[in-house]
């Protein structure tokens, strides 16, 4: 059984980010919606034997507008998405039909368990799916003890 | 160019315990015709569907896990499904010339505009 839940090491975050909500809702803001609802992008983490996994939704990015950086157990996603490159030049807003894509810079920290393999870090970008590896340590891979007879 | 999702097709694609979601889109109009972006991460040109029939232009876009099996999931912001979006085309569509082309999840689709028809004239004869 893993001793490490990432539970444990996520829930100070989540708290603290409560916090912050309740105060932020304390306080009477003028202009509605000027926080994001939520962080972009939006991420999910699975734990599997040797890695931890982040995936995350990115779509229109190219792997070069991605940036990556991990330190003191922050992992940080940063990079930006252009709108496309319209090869009938600029289009003006009244020849916009619908516009529901959003584009821009996003980053995104997020605090990860100490029993990881930075440097074997990976990531790859696949259809707009960007995937993290974090391998977990040797040390905290399940060992198998040898058990010899006493002969 | 409204958007026309009904809901048999919605139960059509969506298996039990999978989500169908109505992916983000832009559109906009040039001279020779109708841009349209869709964002659709996950999505291969493999797993992507577009149908035309009777003015309406349908797509579906099939999402393959994008995890490894035994995966355990630790923390979830969002789901993954299929996208499924369906569009009614304006007459002028010339729909035998619409192209798409699907890059980085992003599906762009160009819906071609029939030439306007040059004025005639018509040669009045008198009796």
């Amino acid at each position: 059984m893993p001793i490490f839940r990432w539970e444990q090491s996520w829930n100070p975050l989540r708290d603290l980010e409560r916090e912050v909500d309740r105060l932020v809702q304390g306080v009477e803001f003028s202009v509605q919606g000027i926080r994001m609802p939520r962080q972009y992008p939006a991420v999910n983490i699975f734990e599997l034997d040797h890695e931890y996994l982040i995936t995350a939704e990115l779509p229109g990015m190219l792997a070069e507008d991605l940036e990556l950086t991990i330190a003191n157990s922050v992992l940080t996603l940063k990079g930006h998405r252009n709108p496309p490159v319209i090869a009938d030049g600029e289009i003006s807003e009244e020849r916009f039909r619908r516009q529901e894509r959003t584009f821009g810079e996003w980053q995104r920290s997020i605090s990860i368990p100490d029993r990881i393999s930075e440097e074997q870090l990976s990531a790859e970008f696949n259809e707009g799916v960007l995937k993290i590896h974090l391998p977990k340590l040797e040390e905290e891979l399940p060992r198998q003890i040898p058990v010899s007879s006493g002969e | 160019m409204n958007r026309q999702n009904s809901n048999e097709e919605q139960r059509e694609i969506a298996h039990p315990g999978q989500f169908v979601f109505t992916p983000p889109i832009d559109i906009y109009e040039t001279e020779a015709g109708l841009v349209l972006y869709a964002d659709l991460p996950g999505v291969s040109v493999g797993s992507l569907e577009l149908q035309v029939q009777d003015n309406k232009l349908t797509l579906l876009g099939k999402v393959e896990p994008q995890i490894p099996e035994g995966a355990r999931p630790l923390h979830q912001e969002y789901e993954v499904g299929n996208y499924l979006r369906s569009f009614i085309l304006s007459g002028e569509i010339v729909h035998s010339e619409i192209e798409a082309k699907l890059a980085n999840g992003v599906l762009r689709i160009f819906l071609p505009k029939a030439p306007k028809a040059e004025p005639r004239r018509i040669q009045v004869n008198t009796g």
